[in-house]
């Protein structure tokens, strides 16, 4: 079986990240770059299922840059090393929005003809939580979001998916091909070995110029504009109160909360 | 041309070890250093990154990188960040696989390499230090001579990481010259060779996760192809180069971790109204640290450099190691004031990172690049 796993860019959650003055964006200097923590999960489940079904294959595909300040070929060939057998990048400098990224991943469907695509519930920037449920909308594929365990039926014509929701936990059986997307408590990600990162150099990166899905229909226009980013507001030091109605006053009157 | 960057695998393999040492090896420095031990779960974990496997040819089972001075450097350096103890211990195979890789008759590589290609970790090592006071790792006391076709080893060894675990251990002796002098040469011993008795765990001031133990040799044979790149002075050398540019990569693995410990401790802790960090006696200590840990560097891949351009680096270092060890302890000593009284106590572990520092100056062979 063929599994597609996504892969985004994202800041090291580890780094602090600070606000262009301007507001239009985070500073990037100096930004270390990793694979979202949320589709790191998404290909450990992808080789997973590979090591348990024979002749599957893992195919990790992205949209993004190939050249400094916007290369993903890094965070591909990491992907690489963990296991996967061959990369897509979409090559484009642009920030897409959600739906225009599940537009280009359904492009990439139509060819590459997966049996599951695998994708991170979020990317931890911009925490949109979108791109996979609109890419199952765009297939018009069952879906299972928000993965805590994915198992296949032996025959692997269906899958069974235990999400976390509040309270408790839901079971959903679906037939392939579907969508699936991981959660934080699904694996937890290998890492890299050694010999896995010597062999990703011989892998396949295929890099596919944006255009080319455009000739081939790929609508990149957007609907939604990003006006503004700022920073959260600085914590203020706590006050220390002298009785409980001046607490109640404070929370009143200046916190207003009450 | 000078390049002073690694190149692509050797960028994916820093990042990789990076977050093993933060995610898997540092929440367990404390504990390890406690209890004297590293858990079981973390050598497997750490075993499956394939730091030992993947530098063995493919014919011997292994996955067939070359072997680069430089990525051993790197790897040490990520590693010993994480805890100076762990990283001994999970590169210790090392310590036998690199010289049998470098310098073994094939049929010793094909008898002693493919039980370092398993699923699960296997202990190596190397025996170099001499306990006596006028030990020499140019001119060893250990004793090797010919015996007809067998060498005989005889002599005392200590600080030997995993000694009671390694089946075979690199054993640094000295070959007569046939004029009062000797020179280094390294055996190959089996641990079950009769004459060679593996003493008691030793107790030290730091390195507590780690086993050293002392190895009494008394008349042990061994086949003439366990000695190693045989009357090959060359080759001697290269390998105490490989022992010092990995110590040396793992001193600026320490410096590294109590510089950035001091960093972010200074930058939190208020004094007078603003953080320490901000008060220029603070300030300086910091930046000398930065500076110094990059210099120490820059010094250890130099050697590394060369050795992977297979040039003598002898010099280069010797020059690092040394360097790196006097660095090591300033700026674990600095860090440990940065912290002041906080810095002493056990809830931080800067004074691991100290105790640690202090043994580079005294070791030898506890890590090869």
């Amino acid at each position: 079986m063929k599994i597609l796993a996504t892969v985004k860019r994202v800041p090291d959650p580890e780094t602090s990240i600070k606000v262009k003055p301007d507001g239009s964006g985070i500073v990037t200097d100096n930004v270390k770059w990793v694979i979202n923590p949320f589709d790191e999960i998404a290909i450990e489940e992808a080789l997973r299922i590979k090591e348990k079904v024979a002749g599957s294959e893992v195919v990790l595909v992205s949209i993004g840059g190939n050249a400094a300040p916007n290369d993903v070929k890094e965070q591909l060939r990491t992907g690489l090393a963990m296991g996967a057998d061959g990369a897509i990048l979409v090559v484009t400098d642009a920030a897409l929005e959600p739906l225009v990224v599940a537009r280009a991943l359904a492009k990439l469907v139509e060819t590459e003809k997966p049996d599951l695509v695998v994708m991170g519930k979020q990317a931890i920037d911009d925490d949109s939580n979108a791109a996979g449920q609109m890419l199952a909308e765009l297939l018009g594929w069952p879906q299972a979001t928000f993965a805590s365990k994915v198992e296949l039926s032996g025959d692997q014509k269906s899958a069974t998916v235990i999400r976390e929701v509040d309270g408790g936990l839901e079971t959903l059986r679906f037939p392939l091909p579907g969508i699936v997307t991981a959660d934080l408590r699904l694996n937890e990600p290998r890492y890299a070995s050694l010999p896995g990162i010597m062999k990703a150099r011989k892998k396949e990166l295929k890099e596919i110029p944006i255009g080319d899905l455009e000739k081939a229909g790929l609508d990149v226009s957007g609907r939604t504009q990003l006006v503004k980013m700022e920073p959260p507001p600085k914590r203020q030091a706590g006050k220390l109160v002298e009785s409980v109605d001046q607490l109640v006053e404070l929370l009143h009157t200046e916190a207003k909360v009450i | 041309m000078i390049n002073f960057e690694l190149d692509e695998e050797q960028k994916l393999i820093r990042e990789t070890v990076i977050g093993f040492a933060r995610d898997e090896i540092r929440p367990y420095a404390r504990e390890a250093d406690e209890k004297g031990a590293v858990p079981a779960s973390l050598l497997q974990r750490g075993w499956e990154l394939g730091l030992v496997q993947g530098i063995i040819p493919e014919e011997y089972g292994g996955s067939g990188s070359e072997h680069s001075a430089l990525t051993g450097a790197v790897i040490a350096e990520e590693l010993a960040y994480g805890d100076l103890a762990i990283a001994m211990h999970l590169l210790a195979p090392r310590l036998l696989t690199v010289p049998l890789v470098e310098f073994a008759s094939s049929a010793l590589k094909r008898s002693l390499l493919p039980a370092f290609c398993g699923d699960v970790f296997e202990a190596g090592t190397a025996a170099v230090m001499e306990p006596r006071f006028d030990f020499d790792s140019s001119a060893p006391a250990t004793v090797l001579r010919r015996d007809g076709d067998e060498y005989v080893v005889s002599g005392a060894k200590c600080y030997v990481p995993l000694g009671s675990q390694a089946k075979h251990i690199v054993v640094l002796a000295g070959l007569a010259n046939g004029d009062g002098t000797v020179h280094p040469q390294a055996v190959v011993v089996a641990r079950d060779t009769p004459g060679l008795r593996v003493g008691g765990r030793e107790k030290s001031m730091g390195l507590k996760a780690l086993e050293t133990t002392s190895l009494e040799l008394d008349a042990c044979r061994v086949p003439r192809d366990h000695v190693l790149a045989a009357g090959d002075e060359r080759a001697m050398r290269r390998l105490a180069d490989l022992w010092h540019v990995g110590l040396g990569a793992m001193a600026v693995g320490v410096a590294r971790a109590a510089y950035d410990y001091a960093r972010e401790y200074a930058k939190e802790r208020r004094a007078f109204g603003q953080a320490i960090a901000q008060k220029q006696a603070i300030a300086f200590m910091l930046a000398e640290m930065a500076m110094e840990v990059d210099a120490m560097r820059l010094l250890v891949w130099e050697a590394a450099w060369k050795l992977d351009r297979h040039e003598d680096a002898t010099r280069e270092a010797y020059l690092s190691k040394r360097y790196a060890s006097d660095m090591v302890l300033r700026i674990a000593d600095n860090a440990l004031q940065v912290l002041g009284g906080h810095g002493y106590i056990r809830d931080h572990l800067v004074e691991l990172f100290l105790r640690n520092a202090r043994g580079f100056a005294t070791l030898e062979g506890l890590a090869i690049a």
